[in-house]
């Protein structure tokens, strides 16, 4: 009986221990969750912050004031309109 | 021995005393004042915050960023955690661009601070730094910050009102802050903590404008060349989809820098760009035939209050003749036909002296005087653009109806809100106000309109070599405080591309030019240009499938096979042609202002007069709200 009594404790404390080990497990997985998720999240904003900045610079670049000094500079003009050729789509004959 | 047994029952006694007053003590301070001392805690190691949501992005029509929010840190930083000071110099050094001495002083003190703000990038490497502490805060980003920037306005901040449409759609655009209950130490310094989030901010809604960046860049920067090759004082520039009112393009700037006032806030008088109204009214009630003619005096006329005078005399002209060379003399003989009313209400039909109703804050309505205060020779000035005032976007829309067959359409600027999950919360449909003309009379008023960029015309300095360019020509005199300005001229040409289909209406107005003032010489090259840039720019604003195929023989055909952007219900009210023929209902428009409810009355497909002054709320209609009616018919409104 007093055996049982003992196997019956250390049933419990084992259970307990289980149970403390799961709850940190949990813990500790959320824990570091949350911080991957806040390191991606900080650098979505990294990578955001330099997208920003890129279109910036893509803005820029590709500006007509940027392009047109450049492109006078090597003798282009814009093209007249009796210059602009746009091609007409063929047109599928029914079968 | 009895001794020692007293002496321990003694210290026995006093420990168990100890004891009792210890767990009296214990369970005052946890049962009694537990409470307090909770709240006390808690009061000073965590705060709520509020946590800012991010604000929603401003796209072009193509998905082109316009204004972003970006967030942004001030980097706060605690010396005596830092566990490497040199490494964490050099690295505060390069990271933010300061100066080595700058930070050297600044991690002498207890708490540095650096107020920047820095970008996301900027900090990113600072985050792994045991002792750097960020406070994040949002703001707008302009990638272009010129670009639009009348439209686009700015959002409130701190002594600046919000603009634009940063004001217009503030409430969309905000989103809705999250809170939550953030770790304080004894510092004052703020730890996230993630499990006591309360509510997650929500961002705003994403704003997509009708404008299309590439349309605006273009309209931006020839503006600005003609005010630098004309001498200008100022200009505003306004390209429209005629088939939907989308604006495109919208320009307007002074040659001062000063801010200018926009394409909806800048008034003029319009010159010989309304003669094309009078020739509108003149058709609507058949008061004309393609072969009428009138004498044009040889280009003086002397009236009983005023010389009129024309630029290229003409002798007999037909109508059409007379919009060509924009003969002021033939135009205000043939405008003798109209009625005062007739002649007002062409005007009203074409949206003058009204707002547009586009989707900004402020917009001016012009100015178009009622019949009844008209004097002897208004009439005749109202014939050739004088004594009465709209805006660049108003004469946009007016040459839109001619462009599209004979509706008026409100101008948009908003082209869709979008959530940022992806829901469409709005997307623009054309929003027709009223047929003013048949398409049969818009193709009459757009042949007469192609006749001035030909020979003999005053706009051949818009012709195109391979596209037909229908538009007037314009040469207002500025007024001033005291009558109007001597030598100061506003030079406008409104235009319709391609004639034979029209995709685009463009307005080119130039204040005060210098070195010839003539629209024909300086607004109407500038159209050329801008029409030019956009047949070589790679924008959607123009369909080149529709610039490529063969002109369509007349342009009320061109409007019928349009798919799915004129469907015939616009149509009204010709009911003849009206396809939707099913009876509506009254709506309740009872305690709207009155533009409110004709607005209301007018997208429901009713016409609707208002009886007495329209000052104030409606307080009734006729027919009653809820009554069932037949399309296009009329409701009264009642005032209280």
């Amino acid at each position: 009986m007093a055996l049982r009594g003992r196997h019956f404790l250390a049933g419990w404390l084992v259970f307990l221990l289980a149970i403390l080990a799961w709850v940190t497990a949990r813990n500790t997985a959320a824990h570091v969750l949350a911080r991957e998720l806040a390191e991606l999240r900080e650098e979505r904003s990294a990578r955001e912050a330099e997208r920003a900045e890129l279109l910036r610079r893509i803005r820029e670049g590709s500006s007509l004031g940027t392009l047109r000094p450049l492109a006078e500079e090597l003798g282009l003009r814009l093209p007249a309109d009796s210059q602009v050729i746009i091609l007409q789509q063929p047109v599928r004959e029914p079968r | 021995m009895a001794k020692t047994e007293v002496r321990l029952r003694v210290v026995q006694i006093a420990f168990a005393l100890g004891v009792v007053a210890l767990v009296a003590r214990a369970a005052q301070v946890q049962l009694g004042e537990g409470r307090r001392y909770a709240a006390d805690a808690e009061a000073r190691r965590t705060e709520r915050v509020e946590l800012p949501a991010a604000r929603g992005t401003i796209y072009d029509r193509a998905g082109t960023p316009l204004a972003i929010t970006q967030e942004r840190h001030h980097v706060g930083i605690a010396p005596n955690e830092l566990t490497d000071a040199a490494a964490a110099t050099r690295l505060l050094q390069s990271a933010l661009g300061l100066g080595e001495r700058e930070v050297r002083l600044a991690l002498r003190r207890r708490w540095a601070y650096f107020h920047g703000p820095f970008s996301a990038a900027q900090v990113h490497e600072l985050r792994r730094l045991r002792g750097i502490h960020l406070t994040r805060t949002y703001e707008r980003f302009l990638p272009d910050p010129d670009f639009a920037l009348p439209v686009l306005g700015r959002p409130a901040a701190e002594g600046r009102e919000a603009s634009g449409v940063e004001r217009l759609l503030d409430s969309v655009l905000a989103g809705t802050p999250g809170s939550a209950v953030v770790l304080r130490d004894g510092e004052g310094r703020v730890y996230e903590s993630p499990s006591r989030l309360d509510a997650f901010p929500v961002p705003g809604d994403d704003v997509y404008l009708t404008l299309d960046a590439q349309v605006q860049e273009i309209v931006e920067t020839a503006l600005a060349d003609a005010l630098e090759r004309f001498r200008a004082a100022g200009g505003d520039i306004v390209v429209l989809d005629p088939h939907t009112g989308e604006i495109l393009g919208l320009a307007s700037r002074r040659a001062d820098g000063s801010q200018p006032a926009t394409a909806f806030t800048s008034v003029f008088e319009p010159g010989s760009t309304a003669k094309v109204i009078v020739a509108a009214g003149l058709l609507v009630n058949d008061l004309v035939h393609p072969t009428d003619s009138v004498w044009g005096e040889n280009g003086r006329w002397r009236l009983p209050y005023r010389v009129l005078e024309d630029e290229h005399p003409v002798q007999w002209a037909t109508l059409e003749h007379a919009i060509q060379v924009s003969s002021n003399i033939a135009t205000v003989k043939f405008a003798e036909r109209l009625t005062r009313t007739q002649q007002f209400r062409i005007m009203r039909d074409f949206g003058f002296g009204t707002p547009t109703g586009v989707d900004v804050p402020v917009e001016s309505r012009g100015r178009l005087p009622l019949p009844q205060d008209w004097s002897g020779t208004t009439a005749q000035a109202l014939a050739i653009g004088y004594e009465f005032s709209v805006t660049p976007v108003q004469l946009a829309q007016a040459y839109a109806v001619i462009a599209n067959g004979g509706v008026l359409f409100r101008p948009a600027l908003v082209k869709r809100v979008q959530a940022p999950g992806g829901a469409i919360r709005y997307e623009h449909r054309p929003e027709p106000v009223r047929r003013v003309v048949t398409p049969e009379q818009a193709a009459q008023l757009l042949v007469m309109l192609r006749g001035v960029t030909l020979e003999g015309g005053t706009g051949t300095g818009a012709a195109m070599a391979q596209y037909e360019v229908a538009g007037k020509t314009g040469t207002a005199r500025v007024a001033g405080p005291n009558g109007y300005i001597p030598g100061a001229y506003t030079a406008i040409f409104a235009s319709i591309f391609p004639a034979s289909d029209p995709q685009l209406v463009l307005v080119v107005k130039i204040d005060e030019p210098h070195g010839g003032y003539f629209a024909s010489i300086t607004a109407a090259p500038v159209t050329r240009r801008v029409l030019e840039q956009l047949l070589a720019a790679r924008t959607n604003a123009l369909d080149r499938r529709r610039l490529a195929r063969p002109a369509a023989p007349s342009p009320t055909q061109v409007i019928a096979v349009d798919p799915g952007v004129l469907p015939m219900v616009y149509a009204w009210p010709d009911t003849a042609r009206d396809a939707d023929t099913a009876s509506r209902t009254v709506p309740n428009v009872a305690g709207l202002s009155f533009r409110e409810a004709v607005e209301r009355l007018h997208r429901r497909g009713l016409r609707a007069r208002v009886e007495g002054q329209g000052r104030g709320r409606v307080a009734r209609t006729r027919p009653a709200a809820g009554g069932a009616v037949a399309p296009g018919a009329l409701v009264v409104l009642v005032g209280r």
